[in-house]
Protein backbone atom coordinates (compact mmCIF):
# COMPACT_ATOMS: atom_id res chain seq x y z
CA UNK A 1 0.00 0.00 0.00
CA UNK A 2 1.22 3.46 -0.82
CA UNK A 3 0.72 5.60 2.27
CA UNK A 4 -0.77 9.05 1.92
CA UNK A 5 2.55 10.21 3.40
CA UNK A 6 4.23 8.84 0.25
CA UNK A 7 1.82 10.51 -2.15
CA UNK A 8 3.92 13.56 -3.02
CA UNK A 9 6.74 11.62 -4.69
CA UNK A 10 4.09 9.49 -6.44
CA UNK A 11 2.44 12.70 -7.65
CA UNK A 12 5.72 14.19 -8.87
CA UNK A 13 6.60 10.97 -10.71
CA UNK A 14 3.13 10.93 -12.27
CA UNK A 15 3.76 14.35 -13.79
CA UNK A 16 7.07 13.10 -15.17
CA UNK A 17 5.45 9.98 -16.57
CA UNK A 18 2.68 11.89 -18.35
CA UNK A 19 5.19 14.32 -19.83
CA UNK A 20 7.33 11.42 -21.09
CA UNK A 21 4.25 9.81 -22.66
CA UNK A 22 3.17 13.03 -24.37
CA UNK A 23 4.30 16.51 -23.39
CA UNK A 24 3.84 19.36 -20.90
CA UNK A 25 0.40 20.14 -22.33
CA UNK A 26 -0.72 16.66 -21.29
CA UNK A 27 0.45 17.34 -17.74
CA UNK A 28 -1.61 20.54 -17.69
CA UNK A 29 -4.56 18.59 -19.06
CA UNK A 30 -4.17 16.21 -16.10
CA UNK A 31 -4.03 19.12 -13.63
CA UNK A 32 -7.24 20.49 -15.10
CA UNK A 33 -8.89 17.09 -14.76
CA UNK A 34 -7.73 16.77 -11.16
CA UNK A 35 -8.97 20.25 -10.35
CA UNK A 36 -12.44 19.35 -11.65
CA UNK A 37 -12.78 16.05 -9.84
CA UNK A 38 -10.69 16.55 -6.69
CA UNK A 39 -11.26 20.15 -5.60
CA UNK A 40 -15.04 20.02 -5.36
CA UNK A 41 -14.93 20.82 -1.64
CA UNK A 42 -13.00 24.07 -2.28
CA UNK A 43 -15.48 24.98 -4.98
CA UNK A 44 -18.47 24.28 -2.72
CA UNK A 45 -17.00 26.16 0.24
CA UNK A 46 -16.19 29.26 -1.81
CA UNK A 47 -19.49 29.19 -3.69
CA UNK A 48 -21.33 29.12 -0.35
CA UNK A 49 -19.10 31.28 1.86
CA UNK A 50 -17.29 33.58 -0.53
CA UNK A 51 -13.67 34.32 0.22
CA UNK A 52 -14.09 32.86 3.71
CA UNK A 53 -14.42 29.52 1.94
CA UNK A 54 -10.70 29.78 1.07
CA UNK A 55 -9.92 30.18 4.76
CA UNK A 56 -12.12 27.19 5.62
CA UNK A 57 -10.63 24.97 2.93
CA UNK A 58 -6.96 25.74 3.52
CA UNK A 59 -7.26 25.71 7.34
CA UNK A 60 -7.99 22.01 7.14
CA UNK A 61 -5.76 21.09 4.21
CA UNK A 62 -2.65 22.90 5.45
CA UNK A 63 -3.08 21.54 8.98
CA UNK A 64 -3.28 17.97 7.64
CA UNK A 65 -0.26 18.63 5.46
CA UNK A 66 1.65 20.01 8.46
CA UNK A 67 2.60 23.12 6.54
CA UNK A 68 4.62 26.04 7.87
CA UNK A 69 2.53 29.04 6.83
CA UNK A 70 0.73 32.28 7.61
CA UNK A 71 -2.80 32.65 6.34
CA UNK A 72 -4.67 35.99 6.32
CA UNK A 73 -8.29 36.78 5.68
CA UNK A 74 -9.74 40.27 5.29
CA UNK A 75 -13.38 39.92 4.35
CA UNK A 76 -13.96 43.69 4.23
CA UNK A 77 -11.28 44.03 1.62
CA UNK A 78 -12.27 40.73 -0.01
CA UNK A 79 -8.76 39.35 0.29
CA UNK A 80 -7.23 36.09 1.34
CA UNK A 81 -3.58 35.12 1.27
CA UNK A 82 -1.24 32.31 2.15
CA UNK A 83 2.43 32.92 2.78
CA UNK A 84 4.00 29.50 2.61
CA UNK A 85 7.16 29.64 4.70
CA UNK A 86 7.95 26.01 4.01
CA UNK A 87 5.78 23.90 1.74
CA UNK A 88 5.57 20.34 3.07
CA UNK A 89 5.24 18.89 -0.42
CA UNK A 90 8.02 20.73 -2.20
CA UNK A 91 10.09 20.60 0.97
CA UNK A 92 9.91 16.81 0.97
CA UNK A 93 10.81 16.60 -2.68
CA UNK A 94 13.83 18.81 -2.13
CA UNK A 95 14.92 16.69 0.84
CA UNK A 96 14.93 13.39 -1.02
CA UNK A 97 18.42 12.60 -2.23
CA UNK A 98 17.39 9.73 -4.48
CA UNK A 99 14.65 11.32 -6.58
CA UNK A 100 14.49 14.45 -8.66
CA UNK A 101 11.26 16.50 -8.39
CA UNK A 102 9.28 17.09 -11.57
CA UNK A 103 10.77 20.25 -13.09
CA UNK A 104 7.53 22.28 -12.90
CA UNK A 105 6.09 20.55 -9.84
CA UNK A 106 4.83 23.70 -8.13
CA UNK A 107 2.87 24.85 -11.16
CA UNK A 108 0.10 22.41 -10.28
CA UNK A 109 -0.91 24.80 -7.49
CA UNK A 110 -1.40 27.50 -10.10
CA UNK A 111 -3.53 25.43 -12.47
CA UNK A 112 -5.59 23.49 -9.92
CA UNK A 113 -6.75 26.40 -7.76
CA UNK A 114 -7.04 29.04 -10.49
CA UNK A 115 -9.43 26.75 -12.36
CA UNK A 116 -11.72 26.59 -9.32
CA UNK A 117 -11.55 30.18 -8.12
CA UNK A 118 -11.58 32.33 -11.24
CA UNK A 119 -14.89 31.01 -12.65
CA UNK A 120 -16.39 31.95 -9.26
CA UNK A 121 -15.32 35.54 -9.81
CA UNK A 122 -12.12 35.63 -7.77
CA UNK A 123 -8.70 36.77 -8.90
CA UNK A 124 -6.04 34.21 -8.09
CA UNK A 125 -2.34 35.03 -8.03
CA UNK A 126 0.58 32.85 -7.06
CA UNK A 127 4.23 33.81 -6.76
CA UNK A 128 6.36 30.76 -7.52
CA UNK A 129 9.68 32.59 -7.68
CA UNK A 130 10.97 31.08 -4.41
CA UNK A 131 9.90 27.46 -4.82
CA UNK A 132 13.55 26.35 -4.84
CA UNK A 133 13.33 27.20 -1.12
CA UNK A 134 9.89 25.52 -0.80
CA UNK A 135 8.27 28.94 -0.42
CA UNK A 136 5.44 30.58 -2.31
CA UNK A 137 2.72 33.18 -1.87
CA UNK A 138 -0.93 32.92 -2.87
CA UNK A 139 -3.38 35.81 -3.03
CA UNK A 140 -7.09 35.52 -3.72
CA UNK A 141 -9.08 38.71 -4.27
CA UNK A 142 -12.80 38.54 -4.43
CA UNK A 143 -16.11 40.27 -4.17
CA UNK A 144 -16.17 42.56 -1.13
CA UNK A 145 -19.94 42.46 -1.12
CA UNK A 146 -20.26 38.68 -1.01
CA UNK A 147 -20.29 38.42 2.78
CA UNK A 148 -22.81 41.23 3.19
CA UNK A 149 -25.13 39.82 0.53
CA UNK A 150 -25.06 36.43 2.21
CA UNK A 151 -25.53 37.81 5.70
CA UNK A 152 -22.12 36.63 6.92
CA UNK B 1 -15.56 41.88 9.93
CA UNK B 2 -12.16 41.71 11.56
CA UNK B 3 -9.06 40.56 9.84
CA UNK B 4 -7.96 37.06 10.74
CA UNK B 5 -4.45 35.68 10.75
CA UNK B 6 -3.32 32.13 11.35
CA UNK B 7 0.31 31.05 11.58
CA UNK B 8 1.35 27.44 11.98
CA UNK B 9 4.67 25.66 12.04
CA UNK B 10 5.17 22.19 10.58
CA UNK B 11 5.67 20.84 14.10
CA UNK B 12 2.18 22.04 15.16
CA UNK B 13 0.46 19.28 13.19
CA UNK B 14 0.92 15.65 12.18
CA UNK B 15 1.62 15.07 8.49
CA UNK B 16 -1.37 12.96 7.55
CA UNK B 17 -3.55 14.17 4.68
CA UNK B 18 -5.80 11.23 3.86
CA UNK B 19 -7.32 12.94 0.83
CA UNK B 20 -4.06 12.19 -0.97
CA UNK B 21 -5.40 8.63 -1.29
CA UNK B 22 -8.28 10.08 -3.31
CA UNK B 23 -5.89 12.06 -5.52
CA UNK B 24 -3.81 8.95 -6.22
CA UNK B 25 -6.95 7.03 -7.13
CA UNK B 26 -7.89 9.78 -9.61
CA UNK B 27 -4.37 9.64 -11.04
CA UNK B 28 -4.59 5.88 -11.57
CA UNK B 29 -8.01 6.19 -13.17
CA UNK B 30 -6.83 9.03 -15.43
CA UNK B 31 -3.88 7.02 -16.73
CA UNK B 32 -6.11 4.01 -17.36
CA UNK B 33 -8.64 6.04 -19.34
CA UNK B 34 -6.11 8.11 -21.30
CA UNK B 35 -3.27 5.68 -21.93
CA UNK B 36 -4.62 2.21 -21.04
CA UNK B 37 -4.08 -0.38 -18.34
CA UNK B 38 -0.44 -1.02 -19.17
CA UNK B 39 0.37 2.64 -18.60
CA UNK B 40 -0.81 2.35 -14.99
CA UNK B 41 1.61 -0.50 -14.39
CA UNK B 42 4.38 1.26 -16.28
CA UNK B 43 3.92 4.39 -14.17
CA UNK B 44 3.87 2.45 -10.91
CA UNK B 45 7.06 0.61 -11.91
CA UNK B 46 8.72 3.94 -12.69
CA UNK B 47 7.56 5.46 -9.40
CA UNK B 48 8.52 2.44 -7.29
CA UNK B 49 11.89 2.09 -9.02
CA UNK B 50 12.69 5.67 -8.12
CA UNK B 51 11.10 6.19 -4.74
CA UNK B 52 11.68 2.79 -3.14
CA UNK B 53 15.28 2.37 -4.29
CA UNK B 54 16.56 2.79 -0.69
CA UNK B 55 14.10 0.10 0.47
CA UNK B 56 15.26 -2.25 -2.30
CA UNK B 57 18.86 -1.65 -1.23
CA UNK B 58 17.90 -2.49 2.33
CA UNK B 59 16.09 -5.63 1.17
CA UNK B 60 19.27 -6.77 -0.58
CA UNK B 61 21.38 -6.07 2.49
CA UNK B 62 19.12 -7.11 5.37
CA UNK B 63 16.57 -9.43 3.79
CA UNK B 64 12.83 -9.53 4.42
CA UNK B 65 13.08 -7.76 7.75
CA UNK B 66 13.46 -4.56 5.70
CA UNK B 67 10.02 -5.08 4.13
CA UNK B 68 8.52 -6.04 7.48
CA UNK B 69 9.82 -2.89 9.16
CA UNK B 70 8.74 -0.70 6.26
CA UNK B 71 5.13 -1.88 6.33
CA UNK B 72 4.92 -1.88 10.11
CA UNK B 73 5.80 1.80 9.95
CA UNK B 74 3.37 2.56 7.11
CA UNK B 75 0.46 0.69 8.69
CA UNK B 76 1.06 2.42 12.00
CA UNK B 77 0.91 5.83 10.30
CA UNK B 78 -2.29 4.80 8.53
CA UNK B 79 -3.77 3.19 11.66
CA UNK B 80 -4.33 -0.04 9.72
CA UNK B 81 -5.34 -3.40 11.19
CA UNK B 82 -2.83 -6.02 10.09
CA UNK B 83 -0.94 -9.14 10.99
CA UNK B 84 2.37 -10.56 9.81
CA UNK B 85 3.99 -13.94 9.76
CA UNK B 86 7.75 -13.63 9.46
CA UNK B 87 10.76 -15.81 8.93
CA UNK B 88 13.99 -14.91 7.09
CA UNK B 89 12.67 -16.97 4.15
CA UNK B 90 9.07 -15.79 4.03
CA UNK B 91 6.97 -12.82 5.07
CA UNK B 92 3.21 -12.97 4.86
CA UNK B 93 1.29 -9.74 5.37
CA UNK B 94 -2.39 -9.74 6.18
CA UNK B 95 -3.94 -6.30 5.77
CA UNK B 96 -7.53 -6.63 6.92
CA UNK B 97 -8.78 -3.46 5.23
CA UNK B 98 -6.89 -0.84 3.27
CA UNK B 99 -7.11 2.61 4.88
CA UNK B 100 -6.63 4.05 1.38
CA UNK B 101 -9.56 2.19 -0.15
CA UNK B 102 -11.78 2.80 2.86
CA UNK B 103 -11.06 6.54 2.76
CA UNK B 104 -11.74 6.77 -0.97
CA UNK B 105 -15.02 4.91 -0.57
CA UNK B 106 -16.15 6.75 2.54
CA UNK B 107 -15.85 10.00 0.58
CA UNK B 108 -18.18 8.69 -2.08
CA UNK B 109 -15.63 7.92 -4.80
CA UNK B 110 -15.38 4.82 -6.93
CA UNK B 111 -12.15 2.93 -6.43
CA UNK B 112 -10.25 2.34 -9.67
CA UNK B 113 -10.32 -1.29 -10.81
CA UNK B 114 -6.53 -1.01 -11.08
CA UNK B 115 -5.99 0.32 -7.55
CA UNK B 116 -4.72 -3.11 -6.48
CA UNK B 117 -1.69 -2.45 -8.70
CA UNK B 118 -0.55 0.11 -6.13
CA UNK B 119 0.08 -2.99 -4.02
CA UNK B 120 1.16 -5.73 -6.44
CA UNK B 121 3.10 -3.80 -9.08
CA UNK B 122 4.78 -1.61 -6.48
CA UNK B 123 5.93 -4.56 -4.37
CA UNK B 124 6.99 -6.59 -7.42
CA UNK B 125 9.12 -3.64 -8.44
CA UNK B 126 10.67 -3.32 -4.98
CA UNK B 127 11.68 -7.00 -5.22
CA UNK B 128 13.12 -6.69 -8.73
CA UNK B 129 16.82 -7.60 -8.95
CA UNK B 130 16.82 -8.96 -5.41
CA UNK B 131 16.78 -12.51 -4.07
CA UNK B 132 13.11 -12.09 -3.17
CA UNK B 133 9.77 -12.09 -4.93
CA UNK B 134 6.19 -11.38 -3.90
CA UNK B 135 2.80 -12.77 -4.78
CA UNK B 136 -0.67 -11.56 -3.98
CA UNK B 137 -2.52 -14.47 -2.43
CA UNK B 138 -5.75 -12.60 -1.86
CA UNK B 139 -7.26 -9.19 -2.55
CA UNK B 140 -10.59 -7.99 -1.21
CA UNK B 141 -12.20 -5.68 -3.77
CA UNK B 142 -14.64 -4.36 -1.18
CA UNK B 143 -12.19 -3.00 1.35
CA UNK B 144 -8.80 -3.28 -0.35
CA UNK B 145 -7.52 -5.75 2.23
CA UNK B 146 -4.92 -8.20 1.00
CA UNK B 147 -2.63 -11.05 1.74
CA UNK B 148 0.88 -10.66 0.34
CA UNK B 149 3.54 -13.31 0.43
CA UNK B 150 7.17 -12.26 0.10
CA UNK B 151 9.58 -15.16 -0.29
CA UNK B 152 13.05 -16.07 -1.38
CA UNK B 153 13.27 -16.69 -5.12
CA UNK B 154 13.70 -20.25 -6.26
CA UNK B 155 16.84 -20.75 -8.30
Amino acid sequence: MISCTEFIPAYSELFKYIEQKENKAAVIEFWNYLSDVFLTSLKDLVATNGIRGCWMYWSKALAEEAADFTMELDEDAGEFSITMHHCPSKGRLLEYKHIEPYRDYCEHCDFLYRRVLEPLGFKYEIDLSQTHKAQCHITVKGDKEFGKLNGN
Amino acid sequence: MAKQTLTRKASDNKYYHKDFHIALNFGIEYLKEKFGKEAVKEYLVQFADAYYSPLRKELKEKGLIAIKEHYEKIYKIEDAKFDMSFSPEELIIYLFASPAVMHIKSNGHRVSTLFRETVLTVNKTICRNTNYDVEMIDYNEKNGGYQLRFHRREN
